[in-house]
């Protein structure tokens, strides 16, 4: 990887949330939702955030495009250090990253026009001067979506549209200010099924034609396989493996991975067997987590290092890397 | 909490949707229509009666000399059924004789006369002299009933140029008067003959006012440099449309000034407490920690001061005019358990998505508060802010009335105050109180109305109501 197609480097990168607990108490503790993540990203390249609820996904996404500052470790952007940005220099982040969120009945003010809603990036960043431009900018956003005729969703307000047509204008949003990355955080999650490919297969298609890096936040594992090229697994703020989507799928390393695996609905009846390896459980709490590897406690293979010391990021294969103490010996390749 | 829900159904958007909507409520017509007409009553007071105008007549008693005291509005006779007297005025005007006498004096005369076909006394009567001499003349003045009797009503020495003689405090003519009638009808009247009723009724035993013409003679001797003017003014029991109070001023003025007053004052602190308070409770809600924990504590500290005990403190500490007393209704309105509200609403607001898809391309917090939390929050403002505005007239009045109004100011409940220092219902006098409560309620009307229909058009499970 030369650092020429390099988009985004986490290192380390933490973010963890402070709680007070009782009243005037000056003891804090924190929830460490995102604990210690490194990871590179390619220009144009696409990324997937997979785990269970509550794992730190969401958390990770937002620091990433800073709508949290991050408590520790370093955000490179274009071999720019932008981890504690402030201000205007924050601003040109803002305009260089994207946001798709979950839920796209609650993602735009109710008082808006959908034109409106376009246009707010356009005048907060001031990019295009004159209003015939701006226009001309938003019809080009809801074209690229196809929301076709524009005129007949521009001057619509978002009660008036579908989930579907909602997502379509939150990725047009997200993609006027014609950012360099993008983090769509589980953006068909709560649409039809029906619409759901399509949704995905337009955000795949802008991410390739506009070259775009995008982070995407699933818990299903089975629709990264034609999203992204890369995917990492998360578990309670850490990430437990992180590979190319192909080989994660095709080889999952790291016992929760193969239990997310099999989680997912399969036709194959053999997977159905495999899903018994993982006992139920829920992930652990992540105020002040214990130092060992976090899914120990529901993990069917581990053994006494597993319950003592975190383990660190082992590379299994070549780019393929995995928190688990099973692979410790082939680090010695 | 209707209004908050995203993609809730709006009927119709924009402020034309909204006038649509209220005009469909009745009573929100009846609501507009008087508050137009009250704002069009406040522009004509402004424009035909300036305030320095206003106010420096309200306060000079010399203005209304010639107005009757204690007047009752003239369409108060529909209830009457009676023809109640107006204010009648006669000037002296040309001499009737002039005769040159042998030291020198000339001897004039001069006879005026008037009509009155009113079903009542009169109330007062005064004769204005407007003069100039070198010696003090004696004038002579006479009665000319319409039934031809005539009566010296009084040999009067002129002490000042424009001496006042007020003919209704004259003993000695009570007492030639009751004399006169116990005389013509043989026996004492029923009545007391006070000098209006004896100059102005039949020689009968009840009191009757003889219609018909009335006639006067002033006689006096003058030197030739002398000149002698005078105005008899025959003052009336009713008074244009409004009546006049103790102090013969002229009610209508006071009714008509209190409109703009009271308008103004009621909107302004309406205005400046919501919107004020709408900006504290925003912040408060919006940045939290420190700032919201001072705020709420000291709203809470607000809420259980006494507001007035503290704002009559604060009137009789400082020199009182109509701005302090707005500055003080407003600062001690501001941080009202309202903010609470708002506050809450704010943080509400401010976990939404959209709000946080707006962080991610950028917007600023004050552009997130002017644009995307603020118009959020305002339809249940602006009814509530339309609705405070009588309890703010109200206020205004109620302080006037304890005396701890604008001293200068004619306002409406400066002239509840007079009406009640000066006994106005004991008697009598309803209108000195009714009208300017009639105008209070009027104004609290209005905006009652339409605040409420806006109300329930924001809040629409009030419909149902
Ligand atoms: N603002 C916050 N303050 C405190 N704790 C937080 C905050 N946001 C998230 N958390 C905690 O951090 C952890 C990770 O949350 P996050 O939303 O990132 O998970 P997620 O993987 O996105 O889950 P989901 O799939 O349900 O969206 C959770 O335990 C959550 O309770
Ligand atoms: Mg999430």
């Amino acid at each position: 990887m030369n650092s020429e197609g390099r988009l985004l480097e986490l290192e380390d990168l933490r973010k963890w949330f402070e709680i007070r607990r009782g009243f005037l108490s000056s003891k804090v503790s924190y929830v460490k939702a995102v604990d210690g993540v490194t990871f590179t990203l390619d220009e144009g390249m696409a990324v997937s955030l997979v785990g269970e609820s509550g794992s730190g996904k969401t958390t990770l996404g937002k620091t990433i495009i800073r709508l949290y500052e991050p408590n520790g470790g370093r955000i490179i952007f274009q071999d720019r250090d932008v981890t504690h940005l402030k201000a205007n220099d924050l601003k040109w982040y803002r305009r260089m990253t994207g946001l798709v969120q979950q839920d796209p009945f609650g993602a735009f003010a109710s008082h808006f026009t959908i034109f409106r809603s376009l246009e707010e990036p356009l005048l907060i960043h001031n990019t295009v001067k004159s209003k015939e431009e701006r226009a001309e900018k938003v019809f080009k956003a809801l074209e690229e979506v196809r929301l076709t005729p524009v005129e007949d969703f521009a001057y619509k307000y978002p009660h008036m549209l579908s989930g579907g047509q909602l997502q379509r204008v939150a990725i047009a949003r997200a993609i006027i200010l014609e950012p360099r990355l993008l983090v769509a955080d589980e953006p068909v999650s709560m649409l039809d099924a029906s619409v759901r490919i399509e949704i995905l297969t337009l955000l795949r298609r802008l991410q390739e034609r506009l070259r775009l890096g995008v982070i995407y936040i699933t818990h299903d594992l089975a629709t990264t396989r034609f999203f992204s090229e890369w995917a990492l697994i998360m578990y309670a703020g850490h990430v437990m493996e992180k590979a190319f989507t192909q080989e994660i799928l095709r080889n999952p390393l790291h016992p929760y991975t193969r239990a997310l695996l099999t989680a997912t609905p399969e036709p194959n009846p053999e997977n159905r067997n495999r899903f018994k390896q993982v006992p139920p459980g829920e992930p652990p709490a992540l105020i002040d987590p214990p130092k060992s590897c976090r899914f120990s406690p529901r993990c069917p293979r581990a053994f006494d290092k597993c319950f003592k010391e975190e383990p660190p990021e082992f590379e299994a294969a070549s780019g393929h890397w995995v928190k688990c103490w099973l692979y410790e010996r082939s680090e010695g390749k | 909490m209707g209004w908050l829900k995203t993609g809730s159904p709006k009927p119709s958007a924009g402020l034309k949707g909204v006038l649509r909507e209220v005009l469909s409520y009745k009573s929100a017509v009846a609501g507009i229509v008087i508050l137009l007409f009250l704002i069009g009553l406040s522009v004509y007071t402004v424009v035909t009666i300036p305030l320095p105008e206003a106010i420096q007549a309200w306060r000079s008693s010399e203005a209304w000399s010639r107005n009757p005291r204690n007047a009752q509005p003239e369409w108060i006779e529909l209830f009457y059924g009676r023809k109640l007297p107006r204010t009648i005025t006669v000037s002296l005007g040309e001499k009737a004789s002039e005769v040159l006498r042998e030291d020198g004096t000339l001897s004039v005369s001069w006879v005026i006369h008037f009509n009155y076909e009113y079903d009542d006394f009169p109330s007062e009567i005064i004769v204005f002299f407007n003069s100039s001499f070198v010696e003090k003349p004696v004038v002579d003045i006479y009665w000319i009933r319409p039934d031809g009797d005539e009566i010296l009503l009084k040999k009067h020495t002129l002490r000042r140029p424009d001496d006042r003689l007020y003919l209704s405090n004259d003993l000695g003519l009570e007492l030639r008067l009751e004399r006169l009638f116990e005389s013509k009808i043989g026996k004492k009247p029923n009545f007391t003959v006070t000098v209006e009723k004896g100059l102005f009724s039949e020689y009968s035993q009840d009191p009757r006012v003889l219609k018909g013409l009335y006639g006067m003679r002033f006689e006096t001797a003058l030197n030739k440099s002398d000149v002698l003017n005078a105005e008899v003014v025959i003052y009336g029991t009713v008074h244009g449309l409004a009546g006049t109070d103790h102090l013969r001023r002229p009610l209508i003025i006071g009714l008509l000034w209190g409109t703009p007053i009271a308008m103004s004052f009621g909107l302004t602190t309406a205005l400046l407490t919501t919107a004020l308070g709408l900006i504290i409770g925003t912040i408060s809600g919006w940045y939290g920690g420190k700032i919201d924990t001072i705020i709420q504590r000291i709203v809470e500290i607000n809420a259980v001061l006494p507001f007035l005990p503290i704002l009559i403190l604060l009137t009789t500490f400082y020199r009182i005019d109509l701005f302090v007393i707005l500055l003080s209704v407003v600062v001690l309105s501001i941080f009202s358990l309202g903010i609470k509200g708002t506050r809450i609403l704010v943080m509400q607001i401010k976990s939404y998505p959209y709000i946080e898809a707006a962080q991610a391309y950028g917007a600023s917090n004050m552009r997130l508060i002017l644009f995307y939390v603020i118009p959020k929050i305002m339809p249940p403002v602006v009814p509530g802010m339309i609705s405070s505005v009588p309890g703010f007239v109200f206020l205004e009045a109620g302080l006037s009335y304890l005396g701890l109004g604008d001293p200068f100011l004619p306002t409406w409940g400066k002239i509840i105050s007079d009406a009640q220092t000066n006994g106005a219902f004991y008697k009598g006098m309803y209108y000195w109180v009714l009208e300017p409560a009639f105008m209070l309620i009027l104004t609290a009307i209005a905006f009652a109305l339409i605040g409420m229909a806006l109300e329930r058009i924001v809040n629409p499970k009030l419909k149902e109501l």
